[in-house]
């Protein structure tokens, strides 16, 4: 397994190069300019060429490439053109609140997602099963924005029960954590409720049965632990849609996180913190992946690595 | 996303309608739901918290003050040798007064005396020659030294050509020398900006982090893309803040912005055009409002060295042809006045006999024939996708087809428009220009003067010898009323030779809570420091 995990790292590297091409290539394709930011509404062409020639944005792009490829080797993400802080230091200092946020927000959506589908597949087209199943479909439908005004409004403007914005303790957490979760929720409670379907009619489940175990032992030990497969792969895949969610929701919510930090550093092209973020989570994908599979592998002995 | 908030307020009276059915059903008659859904009651806070910055500052230094939230901050925390009042006034701030010589050229300012800045050191004439030549210092890497070129030596300064700035000289401790290059009246006014503002000696490299100045409030805190915290200055050389703290809150999205304002949570809103109508027509939110005219032009810049458009014949039918007004009532909620020219109403310079041209499509078309395109013309309007400007944009596009003009849109992010405009490559770029400093100069000069194509801020890459010669003539003029009466001549000129689609001058419109006193909403955005604002309680009902 160790060898897995090393050879599994070391595969990361092209793929991590390529993340680094790519953004590089499509930055200095992208119309609009670094320095006319910095500059802003009224400048001189004088400051303009100056700083152009000090940002290196003068070069030719191999020789830019070089050049910033150098510094990340040296683990160097370089400095914000437009704040002038170190890239790293200011990624920091926000993702763990976007963790924060996404985190809270997987473990409320597969925490309800998996216990609404198994509570559905107990009475396939029940009572509950079809409320389930209709709360799915709207859960999904629902765009993220849309959710977290309704939340906002309701329990914030309305009932006043929860701050309506703002990054602090728990009470600002669970607006958005909510939000951002909603949709997973629905997602997930399909997927359990039709993979504990299939385990609940396979052959084994019915042995069990027949040796007289409860209906809860059933469904928990025999039926979810082989169920688990496909929602591991939904957690794994939809961990970046939280990630990139997250990027609506902590503008709803005026969340401090890396979000919107990237949005920012788009909309004044803010090159080199577009790069950095951008390499950044390219880093935590390459991660959560990994620990995807190593999942796998811990829910189904069957999976060697 | 501005249209979810108007999907917000009507969300918001269902939640309230079914809030109080419930209330009803339920005969929870002792629930209020007049204050959850109303107002809500005086907060026990002793801090004012603004609610306007929509994205994280730059930074808190003076010197890379280039957007609206860093300016903002850096005038809370820093002074200049002037200030802006909330009416774009320009007085003495760390100056207390200033002569200028018989040359025309020299000025005296002379400085308050025992002013200290919030780390006790004290302030001194050499702090302004400091803190000035680090704004052009280009180790800086600022992008604002402009508002200081006019000193002579300044630009060479700032190429790195020359070591120390020959204009600028300290007589003594509070007495400070500045020679400009020509005659420039105006000047003082430029020293009211935020890049000009003033720092002590000491300025360690997370300066921008850690803001020292002589302001009226305190730096205490900045918590990224979340709030930035200020506490009083006790010390303030120009009377202490009424309020313990200020806190002013980054706030991306308006919707929520306008939740917060509901929840009493922050104490103003600055209510976009297109949601002044829902604000203004609501019983309960309209004696909330309070409104100022903002140096603010939104225009078309109509780029006069591209095609048919380098003839003002053709310029002044794109003019005659948009019915501006009906843009204004309809997009804007009415929140602004017609444009004739470039100088806005509260400006000296305006002229009331300067009338805005008429929605007139047969003129318009007649000028299109006699100019020579009797079967039109083709153009591309661009447009960035913020507030209402897609809007506007296709707006016009309706009205010149109308005239035989035919428009391509082109919708772009703020920051590839700029480029463009600026590279020469939009026939009509819509956006729009804030002033930096009060002065019809700010309008005139940059917008349209041919020093400053391009980059300068004229992206209609105007320019006219004669408009020129005007404006150069009245940024030398020393006497008030004779500069005025050159203002009015350039904007005349401006007005005829149509160098853009002339739209509105914006005013602004804030929700102010109904306990917060002392604020006045500002026509340029470092106007208003909260020095007079405070939260005021209602007197406690007297015991029974």
């Amino acid at each position: 397994m160790t060898i897995y995990i090393i050879r599994r790292l070391l595969l990361a590297i092209p793929t991590l190069f390529g993340v680094l091409v790519v953004t590089f290539l499509l930055l200095y394709v992208a119309p609009g300019d670094p320095v006319q930011e910095m500059v802003g509404e009224r400048a001189d062409s004088a400051t303009i060429a100056r700083l152009r020639k000090e940002l290196r944005l003068d070069e030719s792009m191999s020789s830019q490439f070089t050049h910033y490829a150098g510094g990340i080797l040296r683990g160097d993400l370089g400095t914000s053109y437009i704040t002038r802080r170190p890239i790293l230091s200011d990624v920091l200092e926000r993702f763990p609140k976007t963790l924060l946020l996404a985190g809270t927000a997987m473990l409320f959506a597969s925490i309800t997602g998996i216990l609404i589908g198994v509570l559905s597949a107990q009475h396939p087209d029940g009572w509950f099963d079809r409320i389930a199943l209709g709360g799915a479909y709207l859960g999904i439908s629902f765009p993220v924005y849309w959710v977290g005004l309704l939340l906002i409004l309701l329990f914030a403007v309305t009932l006043h029960w929860l701050p309506p914005s703002g990054y602090g303790g728990i009470r600002h957490l669970i607006l958005p954590a909510l939000a951002l979760g909603t949709r997973s929720v629905a997602f997930l409670a399909r997927i359990t409720r039709s993979a504990m379907l299939d385990v609940l009619n396979s052959d084994f489940v019915r042995t069990a049965r027949a040796k007289g175990l409860s209906e809860r032992a059933v469904a928990l030990k025999h039926g979810l632990r082989n169920a688990l497969i496909p929602v591991i792969t939904v957690l794994g895949l939809d961990f970046g849609y939280y990630l990139t969610g997250s990027i609506l929701t902590e503008t709803i919510f005026s969340w401090p996180g890396l979000g919107r930090y990237v949005v920012n550093a788009i909309s004044r092209r803010d090159l080199p913190a577009i790069q950095g973020s951008v390499l950044f989570l390219s880093v935590i994908f390459v991660l959560v992946n990994l620990l995807t599979d190593l999942a796998y592998a811990k829910a189904d002995k069957r999976v060697s690595l | 996303m501005m249209s979810t908030a108007a999907l917000a307020r009507g969300l918001r009276e269902c939640c309230c309608a079914s809030l109080a059915l419930l209330t009803g059903l339920s005969g929870l008659a002792g629930l209020s739901t007049l204050s959850a859904c109303g107002g809500s009651s005086t907060p026990d806070r002793r801090t004012l918290i603004d609610s306007r910055d929509n994205y994280d500052p730059r930074s808190l230094d003076p010197a890379l003050s280039t957007d609206v939230p860093t300016g903002r901050a850096v005038s809370y925390v820093f002074d200049g040798l002037t200030r802006f009042t909330p009416r774009a006034q320009v007085v003495p701030d760390l100056a207390t007064s200033w002569e200028l010589a018989a040359d025309g050229v020299t000025y005296t300012f002379h400085l308050k005396h025992g002013v200290r800045f919030h780390d006790g050191t004290s302030f001194s004439a050499a702090d302004v020659r400091h803190s000035w030549e680090r704004v052009l210092d280009p180790k800086t890497r600022g992008g604002r030294g402009w508002p200081l070129y006019p000193i002579r030596g300044a630009k060479e300064f700032a190429a790195g050509t020359v070591s120390s700035i020959t204009g600028l000289s300290v007589a003594d401790d509070s007495t400070i020398r500045i020679t400009l290059t020509e005659p420039f009246a105006i000047f003082p006014k430029m020293l009211a900006m935020p890049a000009t503002a003033i720092v002590p000696k000491r300025t360690p490299p997370d300066f921008g982090e850690h803001p020292i100045g002589t302001g009226p409030w305190k730096f205490v805190a900045w918590h990224h893309d979340d709030y930035l915290l200020f506490a009083r200055n006790a010390q303030y050389h120009d009377g202490a803040p009424l309020a313990d703290s200020l806190e002013a809150r980054i706030i991306p999205e308006l919707s929520t912005a306008e939740a917060e304002f509901e929840a009493g949570n922050v104490d103003v809103l600055q209510v976009p055009a297109q949601e002044s109508p829902s604000w203004e027509s609501n019983e309960e939110t309209r004696p909330l409002l309070q409104s100022a005219p903002s140096l603010r032009l939104i225009y078309g810049a109509i780029n006069t060295t591209r095609g048919p458009l380098k003839d003002a014949r053709v310029r002044q039918a794109i003019n005659l042809a948009v019915d501006r007004g009906m843009i204004l009532k309809r997009l804007m909620g009415g929140r602004g006045t017609l444009a004739a020219g470039v100088i806005p109403p509260s400006l000296d310079g305006y002229s009331a006999t300067l009338a805005a041209y008429p929605y007139d499509t047969t003129r318009a078309r007649a000028l299109l024939k006699e100019a020579g395109y009797p079967d039109g013309i083709d153009i591309e309007l661009w447009t960035s996708q913020s507030e209402q400007f897609p809007r506007i944009a296709q707006t016009i596009q309706a009205y010149l087809a109308r005239v035989g003009i035919r428009v391509k849109l082109v919708q772009r992010d703020a920051s590839s428009m700029r480029e463009a405009a600026r590279n020469g490559k939009t026939d009509i770029a819509l956006k729009d220009w804030y002033a930096d400093y009060p002065d019809a100069e700010n309008f005139l000069y940059p917008l349209l003067h041919s020093a400053n194509r391009g980059v300068g801020g004229n992206v209609s890459f105007f320019s006219d010898a004669r408009f020129d010669s005007v404006v150069s003539k009245a940024r030398r003029e020393p006497d008030d009323q004779k500069r005025i009466a050159l203002y009015r001549q350039a904007d005349s000129l401006a007005h005829v030779e149509a160098p853009m689609l002339f739209m509105f001058f914006y005013t602004e419109l804030y929700a102010v809570q109904p306990w917060l006193k002392g604020f006045t909403v500002p026509s340029i955005f470092t106007g208003e420091r909260w020095t007079e604002a405070k939260i005021e309680r209602p007197a406690k009902p007297a015991p029974k």
